[in-house]
Formats: C-alpha cells, structure tokens, sequence
C-alpha cells in the first residue's frame, strides 16, 4: 500500500515534470530554427519572468484573470459541461463593469464592489443562454459556447468604437474613458503594476477548492462529470448542477474580467480579452492541473510567467512571443497522454508476450 | 431607367450569390470533414486547426514557389499531418477529444502565427509578394445570360469539387463495402473489431482524411479569392462546420444544404456592411451559428415527440 502510495506520488509529481521539459525542449527545436540560441533566450525568458521584481509583479497580475478564467472553466468542465465561452462572458461581464464604473455615481470599495457584482451577474447571464438551449433544444454547448464568444467580441467591440469612445488625446485608440481613481484596486507602489486584486484572485480560487472539494454542489456536480446517469440514480438533478454549474463558471469568468479592468487597465479597450487570450490560457492551466484549483492557481503563474517572459524576449531577442503560447500548448498536449503510463504499459505488454498471454485486446485499451 | 436599375439589382444579387459559392466552399468541406470523423464515432474538434494550418502552409508554399497547385498540396498535407497528430493523441493513447482539440487548436494558432512573424517579419496580415490565387474558372457558355455568368463569375475548380467530393463520399458511405465498415466502427467499434474490421485503424485514417478535406478549405480560404493569410483566419469556421454537419446529421448531401446555408449567413456579413455598422454584422454568421443548432434542435425534438407518440 505504501509503496502503491509512493509510486503513485511519484507519477503525479513525474509526469507534469516531464511534460514542461519536454515542451521546454520543443520550444528549443523551434528557436533553434529560426537561429537564436535557446538557452540564451530561456534565461532572458525566466530572468523577465519570475527572477526581477519588476517581471515578478507583472507576473503575478497577469496570473490574475488567468487563474480565475481557469478554475471558471474546471467548475463546467469538471461537471461535464464542456464551456468554451468564457472570452465571450468576460468580455460582457468587463463591459457591463465598466460602464456601470463609468456612467453611475458610485464611489470607494462599496462602489467597485457594485460593479464587480453587475459585472459577474452580467456575465452569469450571458453564460446560461447556452446552457438554456443546451438543456432545451439540444444545442451542443462546445458550439454555441465558441460562436457566442466571437459574436460578444465584435459586439463590445461597437461599444468603445463609438459610444463610449474616449475622444481625448488623438481619439485613436478605441476605448472608453478611464475609471474613477477611488473604484480601482489598491496598488502597492508606482514601480510595479502589483495590486490587491492578485490577493483577491488567490483567495477565491482557495475558496473554490473547497466549494469544490468539501461541498455538496462540489461532490455532485464531480459526480455528474464522472457519469451522468450514476449521477441520475443517485437522485442529483442534473437539470440543477448543469445550471448551477454554467452559471459559476460564467460569474468567475466575470470576475476575471473585473479584476483585470479594475486592477490593471482602468477601462475597457477593444478586444482586451480576445487579443490577450486570458481565457485560452486559463483553460489550457485548468486541463495540465487536471481540473484542481490550487494546482491551477501555481499553473496559471507559470503561464503567465511564459507570457511576460515570451513579450520580453519579443522585445529584446527578437523571437516573437507566441513561443510561450507554443510551449504553453505542447505542455497540455504532452502531459494529456501521460507518457509514464503509455511507457508501462508498452514495457508490460512486452514482458506479457514473452510469458506467452495475450495482452492487448483489439483497439480496447 | 426603371428597367435598368432592376437589372443592376439582378446583377447585385448575382454577386452576392457569388459570394455566397465562394464562403460556402471552406464550410462545406470542413463539414465533410467532421461528418467522416463523426460517422465512425470520433469527434474532431481539431477542425479549426487542421484548416488554419492548410491556410497558413499553402500562403507560404506560395510565397516560395508562385505555384497555386504546390501551394494546394503543401496546404492539404499540412491539414492531414495536423489530423494526424490528433489522431495519434485522440485514438491511439486515448486522450479526450476536447482536450486535443481545443489545445491543438491554440497550438496551431500560435504556431502560424509565430512563424508568419518569422518568415514574412509582419504581424497581422501577409499579402502581396507576387502570390498567385488558385486558377478561376469562367464558364463562357453562360455568357448569353449576364445573371448566371456573374454568379459563377471567377470561381476555382476547389469551389466545384466540393460538391463533387460531397457526392463521392455519399457513394462512399452508402454504397460501398469500406464504406459500411467504416459506419459499422461508428454504430460498435467493439462488435465491429470482433469481426475483424480494424476500428482503430479506420478510425486515424477518417481522421487524416478529414484533415485532408480541411486542408482543402483552408487552401481555398486562404487563395481562392484574395490570396491572404490573417493571424487566425478561420476565425470558428471549423466550429461552424460542426455545427453544418451536426445539422446535416452527418449526412454528406444534407451537408451541402445546412453549408450553403452558412454560406449566406457568411456573405451576408460582409454585404450588409454597407447598411449596418460592421461591427454587428461581423456577429451575424456567428449569432445564425447558435440559431441554426437551436432550431434543428428543435425541429429534431418534435420529431421525437411525434413518434413516440404514433407508437
């Protein structure tokens, strides 16, 4: 049992390991090709990242609405409900955020504490539209999730390019005025971009882990992920976690918006959240912590590490920075087959031909 | 005068059913695409991908080579390598299908957009650099009618062998021994494997097939009209050809119909532009996307219902 204990530690500590190295060597091969020297590079990249309290601060509040977007997605995901849109309900629960920030008259904590709310509701509501016609019509949620967001992009994207435009300075830039300097999140000093919204973002996603761990609607909804029909059985209503569901992963997706706005940006800007692609990002450190909150908060500030590390390297070697999303991608695929298993298994299938036992049965793994 | 100005509007609705040929023709393949993976029970999520990695791939044959036909098989091999890597990942070692999708989805995104910084030096868009656009085809003997001569104005041969290969694949499926047993794999893989049919098998090669229809849309995207290659130009066109073929219930001439469909929503968008402000027209194919899947849904339920009712 011991030994089983400690074989099993091992694998779940190997195998992510593995996985990053392996994407890390990937990312090599790829900057080997277009000449630059990669451990020149990956030095600058893990200098700018984490290693320069400057890159360290950006770090940490890039890993922000990352996290947030990303334990969003583990919420749908785990229950079975597979949500793609959270691009889509940031997009709406940012704007409504803003406007409300902008155009009400409120004030301090109590008014961004408004706002933040209108901004989760808003994009609460934008998530269980699909969810609605899932339930009713059948209507694939992996679709309808996807369309939504490219169709909400372009959609908010009408609101700062004329309504609510900001026309001073040259009026280029297509964006809204700037927030009320008492609605914004506290920063720590002038040097860094560091804010309590970091802090903010820790703590519910702590809190997450035990809705998701210690809770009834944690249990059930896992139970509904595992197997609906079980699920069925045992009296849960899947109507209800399915609703349930889609609608915290739509409210923490909001958040994640808000907290960018009011911790980073001050106002909504034109795709703000399609260009940095938070949500993929966060969804891509949700699927390498397979779904557990507080692995996916330590993933999303490795990402996000990779990220500010990547634009750095843009910046300085001249290698553009979709090398860090390379990576980010290669990790997920690489640790999805879990190679430790794939390698046993072949290395026993062997020892079992030997014996003379047949091993593999047809394509039935 | 008034005679005149109708037959400019005749012409007008002419080209905008050109239009429509022109975005119908990357759905529709993608929507094969997906059907042939779906009728033996693998959902491909990769689409998307597989197509951008055909757009990209066939833009930078071109760029090398000013050779259309090159530029079509560089783009249609790298749709099928695509495939074939998530078929490797998504068959062979099991992994769930949205997992490989989405992430290779967001590789291939990143790749492109990588190396389209590295070989071109330019964000955003390449074009130009004496690129050729895939051969146009002018049916002359439409000529006596100014209508349809503009309606198939400029078209490639792409554009029409979608439709060819949308028939070759009915005939496939229905009317061919291989073709049963690939929809034998989909009803039960595992009765299927128990006589002898190598589900595993069939299943990679759907999926490289798939990816090799793919290709050919993304190929036409890129070149067939402009020859351009965008950051991200597909832009969910691989989703809504999931949604073109789970309309068609996988079904490879209704898949026509529900493409064509999206065809006009596409080029819709891009006519409407003049009337309405564009940034909600670009929403229109997206929103008709959601709407469409909706009403099927809806339309399919009532069957049910119905009968159940006559039993």
């Amino acid at each position: 049992m011991d030994e089983l204990k400690k074989k099993r530690l091992f694998d779940s500590a190997a195998s992510p390991l593995i996985a990053i190295l392996a994407a890390l060597a990937v990312g090599a091969i790829v900057m080997l090709l277009t000449g630059t020297n990669p451990l020149y590079a990956y030095k600058e990249m893990f200098t700018k990242s984490f290693f320069k309290p400057y890159y360290l601060a950006e770090t940490l509040v890039r890993s922000a609405p990352i996290m947030l977007s990303g334990v969003a997605a583990a919420t749908a995901w785990r229950a079975g409900y597979i949500n793609l849109g959270m691009q889509g309900q940031m997009c709406v629960g940012g704007l409504v955020a803003a406007v409300m920030a902008i155009y009400l008259p409120v004030h301090s904590l109590w008014g961004t504490a408004l706002c933040i709310l209108g901004g989760m509701a808003a994009a609460t509501l934008i998530a269980l539209i699909p969810t609605y016609l899932d339930y009713k019509f059948n209507a694939s949620l992996i679709i309808t999730t996807l369309m939504l967001n490219y169709a909400i992009n372009h959609i908010t994207n009408y609101f700062v390019a004329y309504p609510m435009r900001d026309t001073a300075g040259d009026g280029m830039a297509q964006q809204s005025v700037q927030i009320e300097q008492s609605l914004r999140f506290f920063r720590f000093s002038n040097k860094n971009a560091m804010n309590t919204s970091v802090f903010i973002a820790i703590l519910v996603v702590i809190l997450m882990y035990f809705v998701f761990t210690k809770t009834k609607f944690g249990y059930e909804s896992k139970i509904t992920g595992l197997n609906k029909n079980f699920a069925n059985y045992g009296g849960i209503k899947s109507m209800k976690t399915m609703f349930q569901t889609m609608a915290l992963s739509g409210a923490l997706s909001g958040f994640a918006a808000c907290i960018e706005i009011f911790g980073v940006r001050y106002r909504y800007v034109n795709s703000m959240f399609s260009s940095t692609g938070y949500a993929w990002t966060g969804l891509m450190a949700m699927l390498i912590a397979g779904y557990n909150p507080l692995l996916t908060l330590v993933y999303s500030i490795f990402l996000a590490g990779l990220n500010i590390g990547g634009t750095a390297l843009q910046r300085t070697v001249g290698v553009p920075m979709q090398i860090a999303d390379i990576i980010q991608c290669c990790i997920t695929l690489f640790i999805s087959v879990n190679f430790l298993y794939e390698f046993n298994k072949k290395r026993s299938g062997k020892c079992r031909k030997k014996v003379g036992k047949r091993w593999e049965t047809g394509g039935v793994a | 005068m008034g005679d005149r100005r109708r037959r400019m509007n005749n012409l007008y609705l002419a080209a905008v059913i050109n239009t429509t040929f022109r975005y119908t023709t990357p759905v529709l393949f993608a929507a094969l695409g997906s059907l042939a993976c779906t009728k033996c029970a693998v959902f491909n999520v990769a689409l998307e991908g597989q197509m951008l990695a055909a757009s990209f791939v066939a833009i930078v044959a071109n760029y090398y080579t000013h050779n259309a036909f090159i530029s079509l098989l560089a783009g249609v091999a790298a749709g099928a390598f695509v495939a074939w890597i998530v078929a490797v990942f998504q068959i062979k070692w099991k992994v769930r299908d949205m997992v490989v999708g989405t992430a290779m989805n967001l590789l291939v995104q990143s790749v492109t957009a990588f190396l389209m910084q590295a070989i071109f030096g330019s964000r955003g868009t390449v074009q130009g650099f004496g690129m050729v656009p895939l051969t146009k085809i002018n049916l002359s003997f439409l000529k006596f009618s100014p209508f349809l001569y503009r309606m198939f104005e400029d078209l490639s041969t792409i554009d029409y062998l979608g439709y060819i290969v949308a028939v070759l694949i009915f005939i496939y499926f229905y009317k061919t021994v291989s073709g049963f047993h690939l929809l034998s794999v989909g009803i039960n893989a595992d009765a299927a494997d128990s006589l002898g049919i190598k589900s595993q098998r069939i299943q990679i090669w759907a999926m490289v097939f798939s990816g090799i229809l793919c290709g050919f849309g993304g190929v036409v995207h890129a070149m067939g009209n402009v020859t351009v290659f965008a950051e991200n130009m597909t832009s969910g066109r691989g989703f809504i050809a999931m949604g073109a073929a789970s309309m068609a219930q996988s079904h490879p001439l209704g898949a026509i119909a529900s493409s064509l469909f999206f065809g006009t929503a596409l080029s819709l968008s891009k006519t409407l532009q003049g009337y309405i402000n564009s940034y909600f027209t670009e929403a229109i194919p997206y929103l008709c996307t959601v709407l469409a899947i909706t009403i099927y849904g809806v339309v399919i339920s009532t069957q049910r219902r119905k009968a159940t009712i006559k039993m």
